[in-house]
This record gives C-alpha cells, structure tokens and sequence, in this order.
C-alpha cells in the first residue's frame, strides 16, 4: 500500500496525516527488518489480499496446440503454478445418439465407427456386443478370435497416436515421426483385414465381416515381431533420456481414491494403482482364453502412465499372437459370421469393453422393430477430463500438455 | 508391485510373459542420468540417420509411384453395368443415402435402372459391394476422387465402372445360419439375399400386379386363384425361389401391406 493513497484504497476518502505517517513508519520497520519470519508473511499476505492480480484466468483451446481436438481447458494460473482448471467440452457436439434411431441395426455399425477414429474397431465391437446381447445370439469361436486380434491392431495403433502426440507436446518431432511410421505398419494390417485404415468398418452383428485373408494370416506374425524390435528405437528416445523424463516423473500426481471418486478408468487409472481391466476381469468375447497380463503401477504420476501404455503394447503383441495360433487351429472352413435378424426383440440391453483409452459402454434400449429405441453410449474420455482440475492443480503451465497427454483426449466419443 | 497373482482366476503364474520393456521400466527406479545423460537417444538417432542414408529413399514417392494395396482395399465402388440388376440392395444399404436409382439405356436400348453414387456423401463402407446379390458392385483401389465442382462428384452407373476388376475386389456375403450353427452344420455358408425370400397374406392381396411390374429379375408370376364375387379371377403372385434376389422392391410397392420378407435363421 503506497503512502499517497494509490492503489486499492486511493478511491476512497483522502488519508489523514496520522494515517500516513502510520504508514511511513510500518513501511520503515519492514525495511529495517525488524518482523521475524512468520510476521513477514503475514505481513506479505497481507499486502498481497488487497492486490487483486496474483490469480489469472488463462483460456487454453479450443484452438490450441496442446488440445487434440476441439475443447477447452481454462486454467487459473498464480504466476506459473496453475491452482484451479475447468474443463469445457461440447464443441463437437453431432447428435449421434439421436441419430441412431433412424437407421437400421446394420447401419450403425459405420456410424460406430466414427464415434473415434483412432478406436473405430472397439466401437463397433461394443456395438455389435451389445445387439447380440439383446438378440441372444452366441456368436462362432472363430469370429471372437478375429475381434480380439482386429481390436488389439486398433489398441497399438491407437497407443502408437498417442505416442506422437506426447512428443509433440514434450517438443520432439522425432517420436511424432517414428510413431507415425510404426503406426503405418498396423495401418496396413488393417487394410489386409478388411480393406481401410482407420474406419474399418468390420464386425458385424453375428460376427465379423470376412474370414482372416491368406495375406493377412502371413504379414500378421512378421508385424507384431518386427514392432516389438522396433519400439525399443522410441523407448531409447524417451525413456532412456533424462530430459523427457524429468518432463513426466511427479508431475500430474492422482491418488487412488481420487481415481475411484472421479471413474476414471483405462489406463489413466492403471498407473494410479487401479488394478482392474474389463478385458481379465469381465472377460468378453474369449478374451479369458488368450494369456496377457494387465500392467498396474502404484506411483500415480505422468511417468506412470506413460509406462502403463508402453508395457499395453507390448502386451497386445502378446495377445495378438496367441490368438492368430488359436485362429489358424480352427481351420479356413469354421463359421466366422452368423446371419443375424432383423428385428432386435424388445428389451434393455448394456455392453462394455476395455476401449483403449479406458472403459466405453454402451446401453441399448429395443422395442422389437428394426431400429433401436435409444442407444446411449458411455464414454471413457468424457469422464476422464473430468479429472483435468485434480491432474493439473499445483504443477506448472508448460506441465499441462503433457499431463492432459496422458489422458489421451478424443473428442469424437466425449461429445458425440 | 502391484501385480496380481494369478492362481486364483485359474491360470498359471508363468502363462504371464512379462516383457523385457517391464522389467527394465516397469519399476519406475530406472535412473537415467546414471547412463549416459542424452547420449543414448542421440546415439539411437545417429543409427536411424544412418541406416536411412544408406537404404534412400525409405518413403513412397507418392504422385511418382503409388502404394501397393491388396484388392479388398475400399476405394470407390465400382459397377458392372451389365451384371447389374437395378434391384436397389445398395440402395437400401446405404448408411449416407449416397446411392439413388435412375434410369439410363443399357447396350441394347432399353431403358433400365441403375444405381448413381454421390462420391461426396460416400463414406467407403462398401455395404453396396457386400450386399449386392449378384456382385455387379464391387470395391476398387481408385481413390484420387478430387473434382473441382460438387456435381462432378456425382458418379453415374457408366462412369462407375472399372476396367480391371478382380476376384478379390468382390465383396462376398457368406453367412452362416443361426439353426445350421447350433446342429453342428456350421461350414455351411448361405448368401442371406438367396434364403430370404417375399411371403404373401392372401387375404390382403388386391390382385393389383404391382409386385409383379416391379421385380426386378421377372421372378414373380400372376397365378389365378378362382374367380370372385363379381366374377373376375384372383390373381396372387407366386415367387421363384431361384431367381428371387430378395430385394424387397415388391414388399415396399405392396399398397395393402400384403407381401413381407421372411427371415430364414
């Protein structure tokens, strides 16, 4: 507080002399350094209260490089260290969920796909799950094996994604590009499959859409062998190097008990000490039958997560060759698809599976006609920002891309 | 660690492989200043620019030369113009409504129905491909689509087809039926457009033969039934199994709601 009155109180009435002086002398005191500590901070606090400039509302999004898609976190930042964040979704809002109640049952599945580009295999997964469930159709051993294998390509390549964009964010360009050229491998394995990148388009109800090509059955095995040499090029860049991970160790610290209070789940919650994956724990589709392990770590912290995912990838490899094992002992001539009806008889229905970026449901509600009545679907994003103000509360600004990369942010199913 | 064991669920201990990443990560104690600081990323990096430089290009240089694809590859549809049958499957299929049937002279002069794609509102799904009965639709490689107009965009049935369609471009529906699955009899594999065929309620039927006009394959007969009050005959279309494709045009220019399909599970 100035002597002359400016500042916060010089809009009220003229200070008296005594005042002044009052002032002059308590300025002199704290020069002289005649407060003990604890004095002087109150005394600062003090000063500071009046002052109304230390918090600032900082807007980050939705055009933003640290957003990967359309959303926007507004942080309030006290110098650099950020102390409150409230996340706002919304802008990519398409009415999906209306929109499935004037299509057919068989049309939804390339809708499905479009929910997230990056995860469009266990969507239509989920789906198709989720109509065979309310058509109570037990669908061939075949066709299960090939959903494992075609949603763990969509796992990798999904991860690979997110691996590149947390080198952007850490500002490496190199991983974006080594990432990106091991993700092309899966891409191509997806084109062997069932003929596109990314919106595949490839279970159906009752099954899946094609038996394995011939061509498929043979890149398959040299794939996964080759990624599980070549991922060690980008654990050399990150893990082996001080400055990423100085970016990553103890910052975005969530405790267990927050993690179970918000609902996160996927891997977000597995580097926070959560030890729970739909895949072993509410097995589908034969997933109890592939052997894999679900990777968990206490620490809670960026890094944590980082190793999660890495060690996710690694797993699937696993599970991907044990599946093509079981596909190739059942022989060409086994049934893969089932002819599924029409009509979906009346009911409430609700599938889950292990997305990869954390638990997607969906809820099905059939009146007996060839549409569904209403089809709500749970997704694993939109709760985990939620967790955005708890990961981002005490770490610094340049922190946030890196910390809210671990989410691994999609848009397309959060707003739908 | 956290990690579970893994008895209780029934599996043994060593089925879990735990990869070399996780024992050498997986501990978060991993001290990298004790190696080399950033030499190690740095000298990763050296050994990609190397190998790069010595085995150039390792891109595709893509207007130059193009990507090989296996023939499933989900480019645009392409469409046999005489194979096809204009009974608007792909039409019924479409999840965008991309497809609209007009009418055009095929090669003898005879106006007939085929299928218009909008390649603008297309999303590659290939359903039309899928369900076509007699796969005159087909998928192709072709996805340099770029036009300079909307309009351009839309493809007629002539400008659909595609020279050099092969085997594996033809998208094949084999199904297996639900009761074939449960008796053991699962290697069978039936076309669901070949086993669903239209059924008819008599007492509905009108006798009006618009079922009959609209068949696309000529599969449905006008067969007399007796004569009625006023002395006229009954006529009630009869079905040919064989040739019957299954597309519902009949279903939907029913005007009594007399004729529906009947699902074959």
């Amino acid at each position: 507080m100035m002597a002359d009155g400016s500042g916060k109180e010089g809009a009220g009435a003229e200070p008296t002399r005594a005042q002044v002086d009052a002032e002059q002398e308590f300025d002199r005191a704290i020069v002289e350094g005649k407060f003990d500590s604890v004095d002087m901070r109150k005394v600062l606090d003090a000063e500071g209260g009046v002052m109304d400039m230390d918090k600032m509302w900082i807007t980050m999004g939705p055009q933003h490089p640290f957003s990967h898609g359309l959303w926007t976190l507004i942080i309030q930042a006290d110098g650099e260290i950020v102390t409150d964040a409230i996340p706002i979704v919304g802008y990519l809002h398409r009415g999906w969920e209306k929109e499935t109640e004037n299509r057919t049952y068989p049309k939804i599945i390339p809708m499905a796909d479009r929910l997230c580009y990056a995860a469009s295999m266990t969507y239509t997964h989920l789906y198709c799950m989720t109509v065979e469930k309310a058509l109570d159709l037990e669908i061939p051993e075949k066709a299960k094996y090939i959903r494992i294998v075609a949603d763990e390509i969509n796992r990798l390549q999904s991860h690979l994604m997110w691996l590149a964009a947390v080198g952007t964010d850490m500002g490496n360009f190199t991983i974006f590009l080594w990432a990106s050229r091991e993700r092309e491998f899966w891409m191509d394995m997806n084109i062997r499959l069932c003929g596109a990148r990314m919106t595949t388009n490839y279970p159906r109800i009752g099954g899946v859409r094609n038996d394995t090509p011939d061509i498929f059955d043979r890149d398959i095995i040299r794939c996964t062998e080759h990624f599980e040499k070549m991922i060690w090029e980008i654990i050399g860049l990150i893990d082996n190097s001080s400055i990423y991970q100085s970016r990553m160790v103890g910052t975005g610290i969530i405790t267990r008990e927050q993690c179970a209070n918000l609902g996160i789940t996927g891997p977000a919650a597995r580097g926070t000490g959560v030890d729970f994956d739909a895949r072993r724990d509410d097995p589908y589709d034969n997933y109890d039958k592939v052997g894999f392990e679900v990777p968990v770590l206490t620490a809670g912290d960026s890094y944590a997560r980082y190793v999660v995912r890495m060690e996710e990838m690694l797993q699937s490899c696993i599970i991907i060759k044990d599946a093509m094992q079981k596909i190739q002992a059942l022989g060409k001539n086994s049934p893969y698809r089932l002819k599924a009806p029409s009509r979906v008889p009346a009911g409430r229905h609700f599938g889950r599976i292990e997305d990869c970026r954390g638990e997607a449901m969906m809820y099905l509600v059939s009146d007996g006609t060839d549409k569904p009545y209403r089809l709500k679907v749970r997704s694993p994003i939109f709760i985990n920002v939620s967790a955005s103000k708890p990961l981002v509360q005490g770490c610094r600004i340049a922190d946030i891309p890196v910390i809210m990369a671990m989410i691994d942010m999609c848009l397309g199913e959060t707003d739908r | 660690m956290a990690r579970k064991s893994k008895e209780s669920k029934g599996q043994p201990a060593e089925r879990g492989l735990w990869s070399p990443y996780w024992r050498e990560f997986g501990k978060l104690d991993h001290k990298c200043w004790k190696d080399l600081w950033i030499m190690k990323p740095i000298w990763v990096t050296l050994k990609v620019l190397w190998r790069t430089t010595a085995h150039r290009p390792v891109t595709v240089l893509y207007p130059y030369e193009a990507l090989w694809e296996p023939d499933n590859y989900r480019g645009r549809p392409g469409l046999d113009f005489n194979k096809c049958l204009g009974c608007g499957m792909c039409v019924n299929m479409c999840p965008c409504q991309a497809i609209v049937l007009v009418d055009c002279p095929d090669d003898g002069g005879n106006t007939v129905r085929r299928p218009q794609i909008n390649i603008g509102r297309c999303s590659f799904c290939a359903y039309c491909a899928e369900y076509c009965p007699v796969d005159a639709m087909t998928v192709t490689p072709d996805v340099e689509l770029a036009e300079y107009t909307r309009s351009d965009l839309i493809w007629g049935p002539r400008r659909l087809a595609y020279d050099k369609t092969t085997e594996g471009m033809k998208v094949k529906l084999e199904t297996t039926l639900i009761s074939d699955f449960k008796n053991g009899n699962g290697e069978r594999r039936v076309e669901p457009c070949r086993v669903d065929h239209p059924k008819l309620e008599g007492k509905k039927c009108i006798s009006c033969r618009k079922c009959s006009k609209v068949c696309p394959v000529a599969a449905i007969d006008m067969v007399e039934h007796g004569t009625n009050a006023k002395g006229r005959p009954i006529l009630w279309p009869e079905v040919d199994d064989d040739t019957c494709v299954g597309c519902a045009q009949c279903v939907e220019a029913c005007p009594k709601d007399a004729l529906h399909i009947e699902e074959v599970l």
